[in-house]
This record gives C-alpha cells, sequence and structure tokens, in this order.
C-alpha cells in the first residue's frame, strides 16, 4: 500500500467556507475524503479538486447520493481506517 | 451553609469561606492541615484566574505541579490529602464547580 | 505525533471553541503534544480584557491563560486575521505566537483538527 501525504476529511457542506478551503489547500499528492456533509458536494458541480476524491459511502446512502459512474472512488468504514492509517499527515477540516 | 448540588459542590464558588471549607471537608471526616490549606488556597486563586476547576484529576495534579512541584504535585500526596479522587474531594472543599471530565 | 487543534470561529456564540479547548487540555493531561491556532474570527479568543459576565458566562480569555499550566504547547494566531479584527500584538493574550495559517504550517503537525 502506497503511502498517502496528506489526508483531508472534508465533512463539511459545499456552502460551509471550510469545504472551499480544505479544496484550494489539497495539493496533487493529497487525498480528500468526504464524509457527512461533505459528501453533498458530489452533487454540485462546483466541486473539483487537484487531489484524489474519495467519499464515504454509508454517508451518501444516507442521503440518497449516487455516484455517477467513474467519477468518484467510494470507500466503507474498514477502508476509511486504512486510509487514515497510511497518510502521514491528516487534517479534520 | 451556601447552597449546593446534590454531590455537595457549592452552587455559587464566591459564596464560600474558609468555615464552608471546615464543614464540607468534616463530611468527608477530613480535618484540615497547613497542607490542605496550601492546596485549597491554591484552588482558589486557580478558579479566580481561570474561572474553571482543574477539568480533570491529572490536570489538577498537573497544575499543582507546576505551583509547588514534583514533591506535592503528585497523586500519591493528592490522595493522601483528599481521598477518593483528588480533584474531587479537592474542588468540594475548595468551592469550586466539580471537575468536568472527573466520573 | 503532535496534534494542531484549530479554532476559527469566535467565542461566546456557540460551543465549538470550549469543546476544543476542552480536547487541547484533555491530549495535555496524558501528554500528548498538542497547540492551539487561532484563525478567522476565532483570533476573537485572543483579545484582552473580556468580561463576559453580564451574558452568563466564563471568560474564554481566563480560561484559555490555563492552557500553558496543564502543558499546551503553544498558542498560535494567524497574523493576518489579527490584523483584520484590529488586534495588535499588545492587545493580545500573553505568550500567544503570530503566524501565516497554511498548508506548510499544518505539516509540522501529524493530525491537524479544526473546531466544530
Amino acid at each position: 500500500m502506497t503511502e498517502i501525504q496528506t489526508l483531508h476529511i472534508l465533512n463539511k457542506s459545499p456552502e460551509h467556507p471550510r469545504f472551499a478551503r480544505c479544496l484550494s489547500i489539497a495539493g496533487p499528492a493529497d487525498t480528500i475524503l468526504l464524509i457527512e456533509n461533505g459528501v453533498l458536494g458530489l452533487s454540485t458541480a462546483s466541486a473539483s479538486a487537484s487531489g484524489k476524491v474519495l467519499a464515504l459511502e454509508p454517508d451518501m446512502a444516507a442521503r440518497g447520493i449516487v455516484s455517477q459512474s467513474g467519477t468518484v472512488e467510494t470507500v466503507d468504514y474498514d477502508a476509511m481506517v486504512a486510509l487514515t492509517a497510511r497518510a502521514q499527515q491528516v487534517i479534520s477540516w | 451553609m451556601p447552597e449546593r448540588n446534590n454531590e455537595g459542590f457549592l452552587e455559587d464558588a464566591w459564596a464560600w469561606t474558609p468555615e464552608v471549607a471546615e464543614v464540607i471537608a468534616a463530611e468527608d471526616a477530613i480535618e484540615l492541615s497547613e497542607n490542605h490549606w496550601e492546596i485549597i488556597e491554591f484552588l482558589r486563586e486557580f478558579y479566580k484566574q481561570h474561572e474553571v476547576s482543574p477539568p480533570s484529576n491529572r490536570l489538577f495534579v498537573k497544575a499543582v505541579k507546576e505551583a509547588f512541584g514534583e514533591e506535592k504535585g503528585n497523586s500519591i500526596y493528592l490522595m493522601q490529602l483528599f481521598p477518593g479522587t483528588p480533584a474531587k474531594t479537592a474542588c468540594r472543599i475548595a468551592g469550586l464547580p466539580r471537575p468536568t471530565n472527573c466520573l | 505525533m503532535s496534534t494542531l487543534i484549530v479554532i476559527d470561529q469566535p467565542p461566546y456564540g456557540s460551543w465549538a471553541g470550549r469543546e476544543a479547548l476542552d480536547m487541547a487540555f484533555s491530549l495535555a493531561a496524558f501528554d500528548q503534544p498538542v497547540s492551539l491556532l487561532f484563525c478567522g474570527a476565532g483570533v476573537n479568543w485572543l483579545r484582552k480584557g473580556q468580561e463576559p459576565g453580564t451574558i452568563r458566562q466564563k471568560s474564554v480569555e481566563k480560561n484559555l491563560a490555563a492552557a500553558p499550566i496543564f502543558g499546551v504547547e503553544a498558542l498560535l494566531a494567524d497574523g493576518d486575521d489579527c490584523k483584520r479584527y484590529g488586534l495588535e500584538a499588545e492587545q493580545l493574550l500573553d505568550g500567544v505566537t503570530l503566524v501565516q495559517a497554511d498548508s506548510q504550517l499544518f505539516t509540522n503537525y501529524s493530525h491537524t483538527a479544526f473546531a466544530g
């Protein structure tokens, strides 16, 4: 398993100032994991990031958000834990 | 005696007097010595400056250590003075609110 | 393993910051290295002369002054945000270090957590 430089755990909706701040800070080598209200970013067109974007599937399912195939990789809770273990650094937004 | 909550802590920290401390200590069968008063006065001053009780026993010990050094800032010393959970017992006698993170 | 807790919301209007302070104190209680960063409207935590008695709240200024006693390593504040809220160095609580709150700063910590 490759290491992740920085894992950004983003739980804010797109209207929250920290959502934009997170996207602007995340670099191409970073991974952004959308959880809780953060998954709402998937339903807005504006959310584009330079790093890799993942989303927590149970939080998507809870909100009835279906990923369009290929646009975003989804993870479950076990995979989320594995991600935090692989990350050099974690930022919880 | 000023008003107290169901765990014996004063409702108003500013209603405290040394006589109140004697009464509360007696309930725990503690006879207040100079060593007790040193910690009680320290807690009164701490509360005046920070408007908060040390939130947990560990932080109580830390704060005492910061003020008086290793010799008094250790849990055995404080446990001997204030049996049970020292932060709770000492705060109760000193008239401070219940430490938030003590069980 | 060092943690940075970020407070970017102003004091008194919500509990978020106080919970963050509690988290910082708890980490310090177990000797885990922790620092606090105030940015955005959060810099208003650091203004000297707060008297919240009339709104029946405890002074975060006084609560915060206990941080070094409990072992919190540093109180940091974003310099630009302090300027934005008219906070000159002499109006800030003692012991605050001005920094630039950017991704460079976050790399010094294995975990950065925003409050609330």
